[in-house]
């Protein structure tokens, strides 16, 4: 009896243990960081496909600043909780200005913070991991031209339980998949174009693809349809776009994303994907048409 | 009096006969509002394969695809009562927005309405092309804000 109890306490001291060892962030370090001359038109090009302004848009209690300055504050409503996404202008106090590449990169890929917090994944890091550091680091030398806007940090309304930050820590161990992205050297250079964009900034695997029970990301069934991120309703599957007969093509499919209704694609305008085509239009047409190529391929 | 009883059991009937096609005729509420976005999805399809060049421009087929159009969506503003939002029994793709924000809802269907009489008016290709856009975006403004995702 005695004998059994120590063994238990083992036990619960190895678990205790392992998940504290588990659950440690595990920031980039210096020494991965490239170093990199921005190219700042390839910053504005990312920050677009990467959907930036459309979370950190701007409280609707700030006067005086444009509809487009990603300057935070406004809420972001998920089921987890309400998020007041954070100020992007180079403002020193409320913004970015301060940061130093490392840190923007490892809140970026890593999701953790200066002071080596881990962000939940509603910032989408679990494919930003797959970028490329030096498109993150265009993103940050372009943000830095924009007007800086003071935009006072609101911390998120969370239930209880996501306030224990190291517990995200070993959602990390099951969900966050940090290998840098490679090219599949049988497929075209514009496919694999259209696979970086879409697996890395553009991040559309985080609402297309079903999650598990632990809200892990089910890449097995990638892009076969995921719950709304708003907690109502379902995201359609991006499988079989063309023998479906939602799409002709893959130039279809570029058609629908460079421009929407204004071009009668309807299906696209609802539930939050309206402003990702948005985002996605501004791109150059040979990433769209790259991207139409990809997500045509997809069966 | 037979004859008189028997043309009243007839009247009755032809009235009721009457009055059971005018009920089948007159869809509820949620049955009309799909049934105008499914003729303004049909206008669409006659426009955007013209408007992609596909097929030549034909402004009598524009004409009848918006009249048509006209027609299914005449009785929009009778059909976004209270008990019209989606839950329970009722299945919509309606968003809740449409009640908490009337003013944006009416704006929203103003500027397609406006945008609309562009593409009336169009006469010729160009004209037609010009104006179609802002029909689009009209159309897009309010199935972000209005539409939920798919169910």
């Amino acid at each position: 009896m005695k004998k059994s109890f120590s063994v238990l306490a083992l036990l619960a001291v190895l678990g205790l243990g392992a998940a504290w060892v588990l659950s440690a962030p595990r920031p980039l370090t210096a020494a991965e960081i490239p170093r990199h001359t921005a190219d700042l038109a390839n910053g504005e090009k990312l920050f677009n496909i990467a959907g930036c302004h459309s979370c950190h848009l701007p409280s609707p209690d700030l006067k005086d600043v444009p509809a487009g300055s990603p300057a935070g504050g406004a809420p972001l409503h998920t089921p987890v909780g309400t998020f007041y996404p954070p100020n992007l202008t180079p403002d020193p106090e409320t913004g970015i200005g301060k940061l130093t590449d490392l840190e923007f990169v490892n809140i970026v890929q890593r999701g953790i913070t200066p002071e080596g917090e881990h962000l939940i994944p509603a910032l989408p890091y679990t494919s930003y991991a797959h970028m490329k550091v030096e498109d993150v680091l265009d993103i940050k030398a372009y943000l830095a031209t924009l007007p800086a806007v003071k935009s006072p940090r609101r911390e998120a309304d969370l239930p209880v339980a996501f306030i224990v930050r190291r517990g995200v820590g070993l959602w990390k161990w099951m969900g966050l998949d940090t290998t840098a992205w490679t090219p599949d050297p049988k497929q075209s250079e514009s496919w694999n174009r259209g696979a970086y964009l879409v697996n890395g900034p553009g991040h559309c695997a985080e609402c297309h693809t079903p999650r598990n029970v632990f809200m892990v990301r089910n890449d097995g069934k990638a892009f076969s349809g995921g719950p709304h991120p708003e907690g109502k309703g379902k995201v359609p599957s991006l499988r079989g776009l063309i023998e479906r007969g939602e799409f002709k093509d893959a130039k279809d499919i570029a058609s629908a994303l460079q421009f929407g209704e204004t071009m009668g694609y309807e299906r696209i305008a609802s539930g939050g994907m309206g402003q990702v085509q948005q985002n996605v239009s501004k791109l150059p047409e040979t990433d769209i048409q790259a991207i139409g190529e990809y997500l045509a391929g997809l069966k | 009096m037979k004859a008189k009883v028997f043309t009243m059991m007839m009247a009755a009937g032809v009235m009721a006969l009457g009055l059971a096609s005018v009920a089948k005729a007159d869809m509820g509420p949620i049955e009309s509002r799909q049934a105008c976005m499914k003729a303004n999805g049909a206008a669409m399809g006659v426009m955007v394969p013209m408007l992609k060049g596909e097929k030549p421009f034909d402004k009598p087929a524009i004409d009848a695809a918006l009249d048509a159009e006209g027609k299914a969506c005449g009785g929009w503003a009778g059909w976004w009562g209270e008990d019209t939002k989606a839950g329970g029994a009722v299945k919509s793709r309606a968003t809740d927005a449409i009640w908490t924000d009337k003013a944006g809802f009416e704006a929203a269907g103003g500027a397609f309405m406006k945008a609309r009489e562009g593409l009336v008016a169009a006469t010729d290709e160009a004209s037609f092309k010009a104006a179609f856009p802002a029909v689009g975006a009209a159309c897009q403004g309010c199935h972000e804000k209005f539409r939920t995702a798919e169910k």
